[in-house]
């Protein structure tokens, strides 16, 4: 179980491939996106991203993951990284306080939510991953693009922010994969 | 880390409780000995951000995650000592931890005749006994973090 950045473009996932994770830490916890639904990552120094970025000319509104969790507020940084996530029509952009890498482990690996959470949590989280002697809470990607669907969905209107955003590494591809 | 204490009797006396009497801020709690895991060191707990009441972290231990229940916040203290103990309970819906006090916990054998219902609503009890003044709850483990009590 190892993280690695992915530099390459391979072949489009399976039912039976291994589960990927993008592993960020967000308000100090560890957090786990699934990486199939992973757009990019978007890299940027010395610039707070003020307003939802635009890539390819379609727009990936702001979510604000730590407010909606409740996790400590991030304090202003000289770098900033933005996941951008799809699932299915809808897109958004969550900012994180690092990008760790892309962690290939197998089904089983996923531990569940013990049964001991009782409360709407158990729709925020896929699961659990033993990561770097910690534990990494898989998201419910469709969680955390919920409140833009309720919301209407995204706009595809480019915004001035275009020219600041870049994508980062391998996991720009469209669809990445492990 | 356990030692035993007062009226101990044989096992398998079907008129007696076995059980182990542990702190949480100073308050003295019991929990059946069948109902126990294991205990240990306290380690560092990992926030898991969700709406459980008093269920708010997981502990690993290798490879295996456990929730933690916040007895501590169940009961409006604060944990005492630099050293608190990791208590280890078999819960129905998996096992889970309680941070307690570093005061060793003691293992007690009560006669049934001494187990009265607990009168306080502050933890679910399956009961409780009399020390001195002190009115000690055996906990229901099985109740811990399933609602209302």
């Amino acid at each position: 179980m190892s993280v690695s950045a992915k530099k390459e473009e391979r072949a489009a996932p399976t039912s039976t491939s291994p589960p990927c994770f993008l592993i960020t830490t967000i308000g100090g916890r560890y957090l786990a996106f699934e990486a199939q639904l992973i757009q990019g990552v978007l890299a940027n120094e010395g610039v707070e991203f003020l307003q939802s970025p635009v890539v390819q000319g379609v727009l990936y509104r702001a979510m604000n993951l730590a407010g909606r969790l409740q996790l400590p507020a991030e304090r202003l940084r000289e770098r900033i990284d933005v996941v951008l996530l799809a699932h299915e029509q809808s897109r958004c952009s969550v900012q994180v306080q690092k990008v760790h890498g892309i962690l290939e482990i197998q089904r089983s690996q996923v531990l569940p939510l013990p049964a001991q959470f009782r409360g709407p949590e158990r729709r925020w989280y896929r699961g659990l991953i033993l990561f770097n002697c910690s534990v990494a809470l898989v998201l419910n990607t469709s969680w955390v693009i919920e409140e833009q669907i309720e919301g209407g969905g995204a706009s595809v209107e480019p915004l001035a922010g275009e020219s600041i955003v870049a994508l980062q590494g391998a996991i720009q591809s469209k669809s990445p994969t492990c | 880390m356990l030692r035993t204490t007062g009226n101990s009797r044989h096992h398998g006396m079907p008129r007696s409780w076995h059980v182990m009497v542990f702190s949480v801020g100073g308050r003295r709690l019991a929990v059946k000995t069948l109902e126990v895991g294991d205990i240990g060191q306290w380690g560092e707990s990992i926030p898991v951000p969700g709406r459980t009441p008093f269920v708010t972290a997981v502990i690993r231990r290798n490879q295996t995650v456990l929730p933690v229940f916040d007895l501590a916040a169940v009961l409006c203290r604060t944990i005492q000592g630099n050293s608190p103990l990791c208590l280890r309970v078999k819960h129905a819906l998996g096992d889970m931890v309680i941070c307690i006090d570093e005061k060793i916990p003691v293992l007690q054998t009560l006669d049934h005749s001494v187990i009265q219902a607990y009168r306080g609503t502050d933890v679910p009890a399956e009961g409780s006994y009399a020390n001195g003044e002190e009115e000690i709850p055996i906990l229901s483990v099985s109740r811990l973090g399933m609602g209302s009590w």
